[in-house]
């Protein structure tokens, strides 16, 4: 009996503590969904160096498609040549540089609206200038694009399209705010690491601001009604005492050797942080036609910084070709030929960019050779117009010396391109100087600014590139980018407004002829 | 029922004080629930040693006093008390059969009458699942049930399984069903490590109705497993051995006419164009090609690959080997081989088992080894019952992660792939002399690209039943689940030689001016990699119930309240090194540069408090109710409403016994018929973890060193975000007919779920590629029908048939305005949709433009056809109609089972048509001679022109790889498959004979197949429809990436003692 009851009440003392311990849960037992694997809030600082960074990574990829579009580059037949590159079979799930952009852009946007609130008013200028720097790109890549009902969240989930002529023009309005704001703060020297592009120093950013102005306004030099605007918004960068870059302003986060962590060219086309060539390093190669411009003016200094000989870099004597760097072993291959050039038997990629060990070197947003160039055109386009101090000669010759220096080589090899009497190298023997001007600024521009190389051959027409052997028609060019399908899918109607788009016959508004 | 106890109770009390009451002859008759006698019955005093055994007629007679109490017991009979009050007792055995077969355990371990049931459920018995003596529990399931689809998405040593009840319903949530173990909610990870044989039934509770007790977690219908408790008796001990073999039972269709070659040809328009097709096949053709656009085979004579740094060339005929790709793959073999104990007496019954597996896969070096023991038993003292269970099972795969089928894909058919296995010993095979410029050596890599990984699960459960008075009894369940993973992934170390990177030659006469020297590939050393990974789940479950039944003049009532909780946790770690510095040291110690990384923690918590009232009347009409209140962590926050996070629902359902509320109707051709319905409303907590809160995550590629570097995420979680709700529908009738021979069973049902949470594509515009918001609606119905026959019933020959269809359709009634569709998962050219106003997952792709007569448009100058990139409907990824046909055929100690299953009315797209049109290894692209493009027309200033005579242009390699390839229609199939799931073919030992050997008490062996034949679609050149590249909502997709389907076949011996 005792023994029952013994069980009996262990039983219910079982049943007790299992009802007490289960039983009579408060709200407190939910309170686990606290996210314990991401942040759940930012200062602008540490997004402004996030979003400088990605800046890089976006570009890096809108900047190949640019340089195969400008006939800079082309492929080698180790690889089936890309249909949608090379055959411009272009559907809108391809080139799809929009979304990562808009996305990059609102971490600036992030900035420019929380920096003042969070103590760090300096951060505005720099995230505004950053911001007019991916709209540019976006406006020369797609025309048309959200911009002022664009990162308002729920607030306007299907923004509206803004004319591509008014976003250019709110663009020089925000870098002049920009710059306004740059000059209104004090920059705090505690976050200059933040800045992975200046380190703090606000000059420079000015400068660059400037650089973008100088660009953009460029950009619509031949439309003409629009040239007296144009004009004017020039001289005004002429009277800003703080003038253009005088230095290229690359993105440096502190690229480390480290899967991932290397400079995105280093990463993509060169090796890895082991050493280990790229298998995509086998990919790109300088077209022959532009090989051939340098040929022709005997331009060797830049191909051999240009391009590695056959055979590519010696990966014990780091930025030097394996074979003897002379002109015989140096290969360029024909603008979309699909067969024929296999990677081992053309020239890689040169040491202007990839050398081996070389990870760290800072991603260019825009060189010094760009903005000289812009000005000697200004001059040669807009003449006393303009009160830019030097002649279109003079911003010329600083452009192909920077562009010299960029590369890798001397002022003394600039020297001699600018004095060797050829067409298209020395301005004063060239007979048509807007085609000197494009033309330099096309091989300045190889391996830095695809993109912007592509706008300026759509702008310019020039210098003339032959048709890839892959397309029949000789006159058919990508003049721009479908609206992403993304886009398409999730805000049609506003996508649809925008017309029928025909990439090979819809032309952006500074495209003029 | 209140009656028995009440005068057990008394009879027990009286039996105490008065011991020596008056002993009188009692006599009776012992009969079946049928009515029949039951001979031999024991027939016992309680409580004293007189027995006595009822005759052939089930009478008996026994001297007891009016006070004592009977004990009636015989084999295959559940024990039954009764009081010997009068001196004539008729006593009533239930048959322990009918007894199990009748009584269903629904949600919450809550059992019932399959009378009482007003939804529906199917039980699925170990005989039934053991057919085909599948490892896996689900794949054993597969066209068993109506209404359950098993989706064998990949098929490598751990195979990947996606179960679905009754189709899809969330668009982007979770729509697999709830799997139950003993009581406990655990996680589909049981699937794989839990041993089928240790399972005594699995109940399939097929709608969100049915398992609304559950919680949110029940909404997609559950799989309820109950495993052996052992059963009272000696004991019993079970031995099995099972071989099985696999191969591989569908490959792609190869061609085996050409070989290695590309596009070195002068391309149209070039100068040196050859206009000869054949000409420019034999510039094409290259020794060291992945491609297969080489000339035709001659079978004379040529090089494979480059000379070798020792001088050597592998010369051999070029001519396609028999069967090439069929023998790179292994015949794969496993062994099973697994004992269990059980017993038990009156108050206590055990079972216990080990298990051991061995499989080697048909992809060479693959292979899992999978041991596990589990132990449950019961024992009761009096009022108080309990039960546990245990189990401790481990898991090891070493598998390669190469894509070895891809790899096969890319070497033609004249290369001889059984001398590549040894790469280490032989120049041709290793990675410095491989023919193939591109792709590795498929067994090197397969060596070289490896990750093995080891489950431990251990799953337990304590159950406490404590029976406070004759109408209420308490129970108390606790389970957990633990289960880690440690896994170790890497890549060899591989350094090319100098040869092989700068003078492996092309030997004359097969050499071209525009070979060079060196293998292409051989740019990129391999530096080897390695990344250790680990993984812990923790899975704690309580329940607490009080039963109460209850007898209300003609209603029997049963009512359950509850309460119950539920805790996950997981947590991932994993580091890893891109570098190797000591080859085959895998250690991420053993790096040059920094370590990489990450972590990643889960908790979630629910609890719920429920009620569940069953009445029936007069046992023929049974009303139950059910409400449950969830509190769910996922939408918990501090300051948040008590509605966002804390959500009632109910249901009622209805079940009416037909034939016993009107006995009239009963016949011989109608026997039992039952008439159910049910409503239903269920929440669902289906919502990403910790979604209410936008995340700020590090941008790619920080921290650099010191440097951080933040972005604002990418998914905007709207304010509001709130459970969602699904209402369901569901009516059916269960029909015994013909002495009940024949059963049939009809269901129909319909789900309507509003407010899911999804994550919308919003425009990247917005600054957000996603929103996380409350929309959408969608509809899911369907039919179940399920036939079970009783044929043949002669003597020793018995033949059962079944057969079981359902179908079922979705429908996406809304979206978010101003979005009509979205994209589930796939490539820009073939996809998964959501679109409003149709069935979900909508496949889409790129085709051809047609004409009014169906002719396919190419273009007019070259022949080629010509791609319409709009993306076209190409219908829904998911089995519409599915049905299932079982036999079962017994003769004496024969017996033949199998089982038949069929899935269709979906479609499918291929990846892998795409990867094979490249590499030209399909048959599909045999015709390489100069040809019109079957079907086709041409637009002659816009007017549709039947082409007759422009031929393609490049009709050896541009048809193919730069037009046919891009369009995605030519990879679009019917998905309809029939497979013979399982058969088994079993002898058991006579028992005459097995008891002569005084060791054994039973003995038998079988032979067995698994999927021994699939028919598929004519024009599926491709894969099998069932696999798929995720296992996700995705599904209908399907890569190189998964292994190829097999065949399996084996034997097994069975010795019980």
């Amino acid at each position: 009996m005792i023994k029952t009851n013994y069980m009996k009440l262990k039983s219910y003392l079982l049943v007790a503590v299992s009802v007490l311990a289960f039983v009579g849960c408060k709200k407190d037992y939910l309170d686990v969904n606290t996210n314990p694997n991401q942040l759940t809030s930012a200062t602008p600082s540490f997004v402004l160096t996030g979003a400088l960074n990605t800046t890089t990574q976006n570009l890096v990829l809108a900047n190949e498609t640019g340089s195969y579009f400008a006939g800079q580059w082309t492929q080698s037949n180790s690889y089936i040549l890309s249909a949608t590159t090379f055959s411009y079979n272009i559907t809108n799930n391809d080139f799809n540089y929009w979304d990562g952009m808009y996305d990059n852009a609102q971490d600036y946007q992030y900035v420019i609206d929380n920096a003042t609130a969070s103590g760090q008013p300096y951060f505005k200028g720099p995230a505004k200038i950053m911001k007019a720097m991916l709209f540019q790109y976006i406006v020369d890549m797609y025309g048309n694009a959200p911009y002022t009902e664009a990162f308002k969240g729920t607030a306007a989930l299907a923004p509206k399209f803004d004319d591509q002529k008014a976003i250019y023009a709110n663009l020089v309005t925000l870098l002049d705010q920009a710059i306004a704001d740059i000059k209104g703060s004090t920059f705090d020297p505690a976050y200059a690491s933040s800045d992975v592009v200046f380190k703090g120093n606000t000059t420079n950013w000015i400068k660059l601001a400037n650089s973008l102005k100088l660009r953009i306004l460029m950009h619509q030099s031949r439309v003409t009604s629009l040239q007296s605007y144009v004009k004017t918004e020039l001289n005004k960068i002429a009277a800003d005492a703080t003038g253009i870059l005088t230095a290229d302003a690359g993105v440096n986060p502190g690229y480390i050797a480290t899967d991932g962590k290397t400079s995105p060219i280093y990463n993509r086309f060169g090796y890895t942080p082991a050493g280990a060539a790229q298998s995509y390093g086998r990919f790109p190669r300088v077209t022959k036609n532009l090989f051939d411009q340098m040929v022709a003016t005997a331009d060797t200094f830049r191909i051999k910084r240009l391009l590695y000989a056959v055979g590519g870099e010696n990966g014990s004597n780091p930025g030097v070709s394996v074979k003897a760097e002379i002109m015989d072993n140096y290969k360029a291959v024909p603008y979309g030929v699909s067969s024929g050039y296999t990677a081992p038997s053309t020239s890689n990629l040169g040491p202007s960019i990839i050398v081996k060990g070389k990870f760290d070197a800072p991603y260019i947003l825009f060189t010094v050779t760009e903005a000289q160039f812009l000005l000697s055109e200004a001059k040669q386009r807009f003449g006393a117009d303009i009160t830019f101090t030097g002649t279109a000669q003079s911003y010329y010759e600083a452009g192909v010396k920077a562009s010299f220096k960029l590369v890798g080589s001397t002022d003394a090899a600039a020297t001699a391109l600018l004095t060797s009497g050829k067409q298209d190298a020395d301005f004063t023997a060239s007979t048509d100087k807007l085609k000197a001007i494009a033309t330099q600024k096309w091989i300045a521009l190889t391996h830095y600014a695809g993109i912007e190389s592509w706008t300026e051959y759509r702008r310019t027409n020039l210098p003339v590139i032959p048709q890839m052997n892959t397309v029949t028609d000789p006159n058919k060019r990508p003049l721009r980018f479908f609206y992403p399908g993304t886009e398409f899918g999730s805000n049609g109607a506003n996508v649809t407004a925008q017309g029928t788009i025909d990439i090979f016959a819809t032309k952006l508004f500074w495209d003029v002829d | 029922m209140k009656k028995i106890v009440t005068s057990l109770f008394f009879a027990v009390l009286c039996s105490i004080i008065t011991a020596n009451a008056q002993v009188r002859p009692v006599t009776g008759t012992v009969k079946d629930e049928k009515g029949r006698a039951v001979a031999s019955a024991t027939v016992k005093v309680k409580g004293q040693n007189s027995a006595s055994v009822a005759d052939e007629n089930g009478a008996f007679k026994i001297n007891a006093s009016a006070t004592a109490v009977l004990q009636v017991s015989a084999v295959g009979f559940k024990s039954t008390e009764i009081a010997a009050k009068t001196t004539v007792v008729n006593v009533v055995l239930m048959s322990e059969a009918s007894e199990l077969e009748n009584v269903v355990v629904t949600a919450q371990g809550i059992r019932k009458k399959s009378k009482e049931i007003g939804y529906a459920y199917a039980k699925v018995s170990t005989d039934e699942i053991n057919v085909g003596r599948s490892p896996q529990l689900a794949q054993a399931l597969s066209g068993k049930v109506s209404g359950l689809a098993v989706y064998n998405v990949n098929n490598s040593v751990d195979p990947q399984v996606k179960i679905v009840l009754r189709g899809y319903r969330s668009l982007t949530g979770n729509n697999e069903a709830l799997i139950v173990l003993d009581g406990m909610q655990t996680t589909s990870t049981v699937l794989s490590l839990i041993n089928p044989n240790d399972i005594e039934n699995v109940t399939i509770l097929k709608g969100g109705q049915a398992a609304a007790l559950y919680g949110s977690a029940g909404v997609n219908g559950a799989m309820i497993i109950t495993t052996k408790k052992g059963a009272k008796g000696k004991l019993k001990v079970a031995f099995s051995n099972s071989t099985n073999f696999e191969q591989i039972s569908f490959l792609p269709q190869f061609q085996d006419q050409y070989g290695s070659g590309s596009h070195y040809a002068t391309s149209y328009g070039g100068a040196g164009y050859k206009t000869d097709y054949l000409a420019r096949m034999q510039d094409n053709w290259r020794p060291f090609e992945n491609q297969q656009f080489g000339d035709p085979f001659d079978g004379k004579d040529r090089v494979v690959g480059r000379v070798a740094e020792s001088g050597d060339k592998l010369i051999l005929p070029y001519a396609a080997l028999d069967n090439q790709r069929r023998n790179s793959f292994d015949m794969g073999v496993s062994t099973n081989n697994q004992v269990s104990f059980q017993g038990g007496d009156e108050t206590s019954t055990f079972y216990l088992s080990a298990e051991n597996q061995k499989i080697n896969g048909i992809v060479p070096g693959d292979k899992s080894e999978r041991t596990g023991i589990r132990l449950s038993a019961t024992k009761s003292y009096k009022k108080l019952t309990v039960g546990y269970n245990a189990s401790y099972s481990q898991a090891k795969y070493d598998r390669t992660t190469s894509d070895f089928y891809y790899n096969i894909m890319n070497t033609a058919a004249n290369i001889p792939m059984d001398r590549m296995r040894n790469w280490k010993t032989d120049q041709f095979a290793n990675p410095n002399g491989y023919y193939n410029d591109y792709y590795q050596n498929p067994y090197f890599s397969a060596d070289n690209y490896r990750t093995s990984y080891q489950d431990a699960n251990i799953s337990g459960a304590i159950e406490l039943n404590y029976k406070a008075t004759s109408w209420l009894n308490f129970m108390e369940r606790a389970g957990i689940m633990n289960n880690s993973r440690i896994q170790k992934s890497w890549t060899g170390k591989f350094i090319y030689s100098d040869w092989a990177k700068n003078s492996a030659y092309v030997p004359a006469p097969w050499d071209w001016a525009n070979d060079y020297d060196g293998i292409d590939r051989a740019g990129t050393d391999i530096l080897g990699a390695v990344s250790d990974y680990s993984r812990t789940e923790n899975v704690l479950n309580n329940e607490f119930q009080a039963q109460m039944n209850k007898e209300l003049g003609k209603f029997s009532n049963k009512l359950v309240l509850g309460y119950s909780t539920y805790q996950r946790k997981t947590k991932d770690i994993s580091v890893g090194s891109s570098s190797v510095v000591v080859p085959d040291v895998y250690n991420v110690s053993n790096r040059q540069g920094e370590l990489s990384g990450s972590e990643s923690n889960s908790t979630e918590r629910k609890y719920g408090y429920y009620a569940d009232l069953t009445s029936s009347f007069n046992d023929y009409l049974t009303l139950e109710g059910i409400f449950r209140y969830d509190y769910s962590s996922r939408f918990y926050k501090s300051d948040r409403e008590l509605s966002l996070y804390a959500f009632p629902y109910y249901g009622v359902s209805l079940a009416f016994q037909a034939t016993e509320a009107f006995p009239q109707i009963k016949s011989w051709v109608l026997n039992d018929a039952k008439v159910r319905l049910s409503y239903n409303k269920n929440g669902n907590d289906n919502m990403t973890l910790y979604g209410l809160d936008l995340t700020y995550p590090n941008a790619s590629g920080f921290p650099y060193g010191n440097n951080v570097g933040l972005t604002v995420g990418n998914t905007l979680p709207d304010n509001g975000l709130k459970p969602e709700f699904v209402t369901s529908y569901e009516a059916g009738t269960e029909l015994s007919m013909f002495n009940n021979r024949v059963n049939l069973e009809l269901t129909a049902y319909s789900s309507q779920s509003k407010g899911q949470v999804i994550t919308v594509k919003v425009p990247n515009t917005t600054g957000f590629s996603n929103l996380l918001i409350n929309v959408g609606e969608t509809k899911n119905w369907g039919y179940e029908g399920d036939l079970k026959v009783q044929v043949i019933r002669k003597g020793a020959l018995k033949w059962d048939l079944g057969l079981r269809y359902s179908y079922n359709d979705n429908k996406v009634v809304s979206l978010y305005p101003g979005i009509k569709q979205f994209l589930m998962s796939g490539y820009s050219y073939a996809s998964t949709n959501v679109e409003e106003g149709k069935s979900f997952p909508l496949l889409k792709s790129t085709g051809y433009y047609y004409s009014a007569t169906g002719a396919r448009r190419v273009d007019p100058t070259t022949g080629y056809p010509l791609q319409n990139t709009a993306m076209v409907d190409r219908g829904s990824t998911l089995a519409k109609h599915m049905a299932g046909f079982s036999s079962k055929l017994g003769y004496k100690n024969w017996n033949l089972s199998m089982n038949l299953e069929y899935r269709g009315g979906n479609v499918m797209y291929s990846g892998i048509g795409r990867d094979m049109t490249f590499t030209g290894s399909g048959k599909w692209t045999e015709n390489r001679t100069p040809h019109v493009f079957e079907n086709s027309y041409y637009l002659v200033n816009g007017v549709e022109t039947p082409n007759t005579s422009l031929n393609v242009r490049e009709s050896e390699y541009s048809l193919w790889v730069d037009n046919y390839r891009f369009i995605a229609e030519n990879f679009v199939n019917k998905a309809w498959f029939i497979k013979l799931r399982d058969v088994n073919l079993s002898y058991s030992l006579p028992a005459s004979l097995v008891s002569k050997t005084k060791i054994f008490s039973g003995a038998n062996v079988s032979v067995y197949g698994r999927n021994l034949f699939t028919i598929v679609d004519s024009k599926n050149f491709f894969t099998d429809p069932e696999f798929s590249f995720t296992t996700g909502n995705g599904i209908g997709i399907n890569t190189s990436l998964q292994t190829p389907p097999v065949r399996q076949f084996g034997f097994n011996v069975n010795f019980t003692f």
